[in-house]
């Protein structure tokens, strides 16, 4: 008589019916994605807050502007996210300021809405993939429930041709099943954990951006008298 | 104007998520298997309980054994001075050795260990006769021996199946009894132990044809009140061994015995 059941997660999951197997394939294979964005998207919300925070040193401590945007503009790989819109708006002001029919205010809103522009995408390029997170937070879960109540209907209906129904006849196929639960919250938790996180760093982040685009439009203005 | 995110970061990303994964599966597998093994460490002990108490006995059946040893040596004494006589005497302990072990499980080796210290002592005495002694002793004796063996193994089995058939038979007495004892309602009114004797006939899936009353307790009430419980226990339960089933049963009750 072999009561001893072995509950490993290898046979659990060898065991499992092919559904159920492939719902944990998928699962695996969402968890997996999550977790290179989530690592991924983390590294970029860091390099973008660190070079955020050298180029603000770097503006206020009232060196050239000139100079400032030399050095951006010559290395734009290593520049960040703050220091391309810099450049972008102060590219664009000195185009303007050339021409003599433009008055003050119409060089100010040129220069806002080349900075705007690269604002959005650098926002959008630090956002992107984020909305699979959310994704996965929300779907992996019912993905998984769905596996697990695949599973205990096979459980319950490999049941029905036992005479004497015992809690051991089901208990292998349900917690077989559940394993697809489990897997699905795997997935699920820490996406929505790193989905807020990082929604709420993006949101920080892209205020200083859009602070600085202020306050760099009125140092451009007094520079126009 | 976008520019893709440096390599390294990626590469990094992926095998960190690889590790993420391979720690998480190593956890799970550790765990899950930390928690399959307790239970079945209880199941073994449970599972080994009934047959630790069937071995019990055979040890005490065996310690008699020890007290049958000295009687053949004293033979081998007498037997230096008739050799043709020696190889008559080992023989007969040898088959009341037999008999008295016959209801004991495990004592194979142990003829077999009995006829050598028989042989020792005879050597020093007659060194001439030793060696064809010793021969022909070991070869009767090996013979005795294994025929005692299998001797000893057939009445074993004939002995364990007969055993094993009592036991389910008194198991299922047992669960009969219990199964009816439920149900009775002793009345009030009856004094001492009195025992009933019911002849019951039984369905083969366990109900109850019909229970005659075969020896009355001496109280009428009582005998009804077991009869009732009777008819309210069917169907009896089955026994274990489909084949011990038995379409008349003998049953004995003692309703007050607890």
């Amino acid at each position: 008589m072999n009561v001893a059941q072995d509950l490993s997660v290898l046979t659990l999951f060898a065991n499992a019916s092919l559904l159920v197997k492939m719902v944990m394939a998928i699962l695996l294979g969402v968890s997996f994605t999550s977790w290179y964005w989530i690592f991924r998207k983390s590294f970029a919300i860091r390099i973008a807050r660190a070079k955020t925070d050298e180029f603000e040193r770097e503006f206020w401590s009232g060196g050239d502007l000139n100079a400032l945007f030399n050095t951006a503009a010559n290395d734009r790989h290593n520049a960040g996210a703050l220091a391309r819109i810099f450049e972008a708006g102060y590219r664009e002001f000195n185009k303007l300021k050339g021409q003599k029919t433009l008055d003050a205010k119409d060089i100010i809103d040129g220069s806002r809405r080349a900075m705007r522009a690269t604002y959005q995408r650098e926002t959008d390029d630090l956002e992107s993939h984020l909305a699979f997170l959310a994704t996965v937070g929300s779907v992996s879960p019912y993905v998984g429930l769905f596996g697990t109540v695949w599973g205990i209907m096979n459980a319950f209906r490999g049941l029905a041709n036992v005479s004497q129904a015992t809690l051991a006849h089901v208990a292998p196929g349900i917690a077989e099943a559940l394993v697809a639960t489990a897997i699905g919250l795997f997935a699920a938790i820490p996406a929505v954990v790193a989905y807020n996180r990082f929604a709420h760093d993006i949101d920080r982040v892209s205020i200083r951006f859009e602070s600085f685009m202020e306050e760099f439009s009125n140092i451009l203005q007094r520079q126009l008298r | 104007m976008r520019f893709p995110q440096p390599e390294p970061d990626n590469w990094l990303s992926a095998v960190l998520a690889v590790l993420v994964h391979v720690v998480l599966a190593a956890l799970l597998f550790m765990g899950v298997h930390w928690q399959t093994h307790t239970p079945e460490a209880v199941e073994v002990q449970l599972y080994s309980a009934p047959p630790a108490e069937r071995s019990a006995p055979a040890p005490r059946k065996v310690q008699p054994v020890p007290e049958v040893k000295p009687p053949p040596k004293p033979v081998p004494k007498v037997e230096p001075p008739k050799p043709q006589a020696k190889v008559e005497p080992p023989p007969a302990p040898k088959p009341e050795i037999a008999q008295k072990e016959k209801p004991k499980p495990v004592e194979k080796p142990k003829p077999v260990d009995k006829p050598k210290p028989v042989e020792k002592p005879a050597a020093p005495v007659m060194p001439d006769w030793s060696k064809e002694l010793k021969a022909t002793e070991q070869n009767l004796s090996r013979q005795k021996a294994t025929e005692a063996a299998a001797k000893e193994l057939q009445d074993l089995k004939a002995a364990q199946a007969a055993q094993a058939l009592a036991r389910g038979k008194a198991a299922w007495g047992d669960r009969i009894k219990a199964a009816i004892r439920r149900h009775i309602v002793v009345p009030p009114s009856v004094s001492g132990n009195p025992e009933a004797v019911f002849d019951v006939t039984l369905l083969p899936d366990g109900a109850v044809l019909n229970a005659k009353l075969r020896k009355s307790t001496g109280n009428s009430a009582l005998d009804a009140a077991i009869e009732r419980a009777i008819g309210k226990a069917s169907p009896l339960p089955k026994p274990e061994d489909p084949t011990l089933f038995q379409r008349n049963l003998e049953l004995k009750f003692r309703p007050l015995e607890e």
